[in-house]
């Protein structure tokens, strides 16, 4: 950076450099805990490992292939209404995939709702079948995003070029278009890797033993070590999938006109008769079936105090994620070290909720006063979302323009002037929308949360889980259509274009 | 109305061997219960932790004590049963103590707590108003239960169902378990004191074959209703229950002889720190309102003395439990080993 500071340390390091040791904490504590255990690896955790990655690989398979047609369609088709349909084709990214287990769940098999409101007779949705449709219709909006914002990115005279070289929209489209656009693809994917392995409820209700699942197990019957040794095994995994993450660019092209399509009424029909089960599944029948229970059970059982505990825990956590963010991203723009301490705190993101969990209950009986405390839940949150509010805060902090500052500081301000004056007020509105981002995915959080809630602290999420398991689905209709909400805000945020950058990891 | 007896082999604790408890239902004798209006007003703050398993009716039993306690500052920690059991006993480790009262759906994971040491000793004038042959010097257990299974009508005929439930494993029958509940936790581990570690472990790998798992008995019974499977392991309560609400449910109760597939269990409470207030509090689920209300509408047995057992409940006399020490279903640990080395948790 400024050569006059090369050897000294920017005023953020050290702030972020205790931030960035503070996410490897719950590694190192599963590292102490997993050295107790007996068993490092055995028949059943071979198991485990298998349907962990058969349930990844044929979720991100299923979301390639629905998420690629529909990026096309999305970026380069012709209909109407085309900003309606992007935001209803993404909008499965709005509803907890747990929701949409158990809501399916419900829905299918012998005397499940369908049965019992149409009178047709039904498969069951479970096992690895169940939870690969469950995650991949939560899950192929990534995809279908990240190779959207690729696509936009290209240019169509190369299309053209080959069109009038005699190919066809179809083969020129496979030939010359997606092989331009697979990073945008494989960044998706993996996205939805990640997901795929840190996701807990789905193969929880799908009856699916999958690493999380098991955890829960284990940490259920106390088996701490165990479940912190299948924590490490789980994260192997996740850190691999980042790696390749981190491993995938972008591939850049000079800008220039998009390709367009203009189908025919036919195709226009065909596209909704295959895309539509899609919608209907992912987001029809979730809220109908919340309707239907509302309806049949009303309203009873639910508190308010629930919604009130989850935006509680959940607005302390955004509070602090972003006060912890700035130091982080700006040490992030300060120089290579500081890069690096942002990407130790990338760590948490991938840490799944349910080895988050595990760590932090040890940590708190370790240190009593932290036991069963709102604040170790919200460090949990913190951990877990802080990169989402120093993702925000980075990217508006980064487009500040640095003379302004120099300028300040030309015209006599102090640095803290400077920052308080110029700096803080051009990127509040990363900030806000930092803060809103870790919010919501607080509110959705269910296993940390199930682990780690004070004693009668009741949570929208694990409120749902409750009825879930005593078998009471009917009471989950307020529940879930409160997260249903909350998660649509958060899209509406996302798609609003302060968090465009998030979802295209191809390139700024 | 007829006079039933109904033979538990339940063992006090410190008792040499098992033995054989008439426990008299009668209908004359209803005076043994305390009422809610003898007990003293509940202060200050108390923290239960609450194995789950009975849906809501636990909650509108605490949710009575809430309202008739106005001063009383109840939090509540609820979780699996074995879990919370096990999380007490780690807490207690690590010197950490947040629960004052511990109410398990089982009497294995009482066991696991008080052969750690943690139960404080309840006052003979609690343990008394308790049925004969459940007074226990640290715990109360609070209503019973009889492992059954529950099977579907349409599919199964009584006779299609052994008497053995050992024969299960070999029978090619569907089957519907939920191995994650306390109380078929306690069932593995009656199994293995009554047949040994092998044969269990055997049973358990041949069962796994055909069985589905679900994640509570409720979810089990529902299940065998709708015929998803033949027939399943489960509390009575849950059937009764399911055929209160559904008179022409097509499920009904079948009994094994004399194995850990009729196994008679209790859930129960016990005090984790002293003070009356813990055992003040133990003493609102043993009075006669709360013991009826599980009886009439939860179709659990009531324990405390006098009050009458629940409607539908079929002959129990023709019932033979096999003899089990409940506090040997404490030991709960090599049956978790057990289960999680075939794969079934």
């Amino acid at each position: 950076m400024n050569p006059r500071y090369g050897l000294r340390w920017p005023a953020s390091y050290p702030l972020a450099l205790v931030i960035a040791v503070l996410a490897l904490v719950p590694v190192g504590v599963l590292m102490g805990l997993a050295s107790d255990s007996a068993e490092l690896f055995d028949a059943h955790n071979l198991k485990v490992l298998t349907n962990t990655l058969l349930l990844m690989f044929f979720t991100v398979l299923g979301s390639v292939v629905i998420g690629v047609p529909l990026a096309l369609i999305t970026a380069y088709v012709q209909v109407p209404w085309r900003k309606l349909w992007l935001i209803v084709l993404a909008a499965p990214l709005a509803i907890p995939s747990y929701i949409g287990a158990f809501t399916l769940y419900a829905a299918f098999g012998r005397g499940g709702e369908i049965q019992q409101l149409l009178g047709l007779p039904m498969p069951s949705v479970k096992g690895l079948a169940g939870a690969t449709l469950v995650m991949t219709l939560y899950s192929y909006p990534f995809v279908m995003l990240t190779t959207r914002a690729s696509l936009l990115s290209l240019d169509a005279s190369l299309v053209n070029a080959a069109r009038t070289l005699g190919m066809t929209v179809g083969v020129s489209l496979w030939r010359v278009v997606l092989p331009r656009v697979a990073t945008g693809i494989a960044a998706g994917a993996l996205l939805v890797a990640l997901y795929t392995l840190s996701d807990f409820g789905t193969p929880a209700i799908m009856r699916l033993d999958t690493f999380t699942r098991v955890i829960f197990v284990e940490y259920n019957a106390f088996g701490l070590s165990q479940a912190a040794m299948l924590s490490l095994q789980l994260l192997v995994i996740v850190g691999l999938v980042l790696f390749l993450e981190s491993r995938v660019r972008g591939s850049k092209e000079r800008p220039g006109r998009h390709l367009t399509l203009w189908p025919s009424r036919g195709q226009k029909w065909l596209m909704v008769l295959v895309f539509a089960p899609v919608i209907l599944l992912s987001i029809v029948l979730p809220l109908v079936v919340f309707g239907v229970w509302l309806m049949r059970e009303g309203t009873g059982g639910f508190d308010f105090s629930y919604a009130w505990n989850s935006a509680h825990a959940s607005f302390l956590a955004a509070l602090v994620a972003v006060i912890l963010a700035i130091p982080v991203a700006h040490a992030a723009i300060a120089g290579r070290a500081g890069r690096f301490m942002e990407r130790l705190t990338y760590f948490g993101f991938g840490v799944p909720g349910i080895v988050m969990g595990t760590a932090l209950v040890y940590v708190g009986l370790q240190l009593p006063f932290l036991y069963q405390t709102l604040g170790l839940l919200v460090l949990a949150y913190v951990l877990r979302f802080l990169p989402l509010a120093v993702g925000s805060v980075r990217s508006t902090a980064e487009g500040l323009d640095p003379s302004l500052v120099k300028a300040a500081r030309l015209l006599g301000a102090s640095p803290r002037e400077a920052f308080q004056r110029i700096t803080l007020p051009l990127t509040i509105r990363g900030m806000v929308a930092g803060a809103a981002l870790v919010f919501l995915e607080a509110m959705r959080e269910l296993p940390a949360t199930l682990m780690l809630g004070p004693t009668g602290f009741e949570t929208l999420a694990t409120y749902l889980w409750r009825v879930y398991e005593a078998g009471y689905f009917g009471r989950a209709a307020i529940p879930g259509l409160l997260l249903v909400l909350m998660s649509a805000l958060g899209l509406a945020l996302m798609l609003s274009g302060e968090r465009r950058a998030e979802f295209d990891v191809t390139g700024k | 109305m007829q006079r039933r007896a109904f033979l538990h082999n339940l063992a006090a604790v410190g008792a040499i061997s098992c033995m054989p408890i008439f426990i008299q239902r009668s209908l004359a004798a209803d005076g043994g219960a305390v009422s809610v209006d003898q007990l003293p007003k509940l202060e200050g703050d108390i923290t239960l932790y609450l194995g789950r398993g009975e849906g809501g009716l636990y909650e509108n039993v605490l949710e009575a004590i809430r309202k008739r306690n106005p001063k009383l500052n109840l939090k509540i920690r609820r979780g699996a049963t074995a879990a919370l059991a096990n999380s007490i006993v780690a807490e207690a480790k690590a010197g950490v103590r947040r629960a004052d009262v511990f109410w398990a759906v089982d009497s294995g994971a009482i066991g696991l707590v008080s052969d750690a040491g943690l139960a404080r000793p309840l006052p003979a004038d609690l343990t008394s108003q308790l049925k004969p042959g459940f007074q226990y010097p640290q715990w109360a257990p609070v209503t019973g239960r009889i492992r059954t299974l529950p099977y579907n009508t349409d599919r199964l005929t009584p006779e299609q169902i052994p008497e053995s439930v050992m024969a299960l494993a070999d029978s090619d029958l569907s089957i519907g378990w939920a191995p994650a509940y306390a109380s078929f936790q306690s069932f593995i581990t009656a199994m293995r004191l009554l047949e040994g570690e092998k044969a269990t472990e055997a049973w358990l790998r041949g069962v796994s074959r055909q069985a589905t798992n679900y994640a509570g008995e409720l979810g089990v019974v529902m299940a065998v209703e709708r015929g998803e499977v033949d027939l399943g392991f489960a509390n009575h309560y849950y059937t009764l229950r399911l055929k209160n609400g559904k008179p022409n449910a097509k499920v009904d109760l079948a009994f094994t002889k004399n194995d850990a597939g009729c196994l008679v269990n209790a859930s129960g409470i016990l005090a984790l720190s002293d003070g009356d207030l813990p055992i003040n509090f133990i003493r609102y689920l043993l009075t006669k309102e709360v013991q009826a209300y599980l009886a009439s509408e939860a179709y659990e047995i009531p324990l405390a003395n006098g009050v009458k057992p629940p409607q539908g409940l079929p002959a129990l006399d023709t019932i033979s439990p096999p003899k089990v020490d409940l506090t040997q279903l404490a030991d709960l640990r090599p049956t978790l080993n057990l289960m999680r080395r075939v794969g079934v948790l």
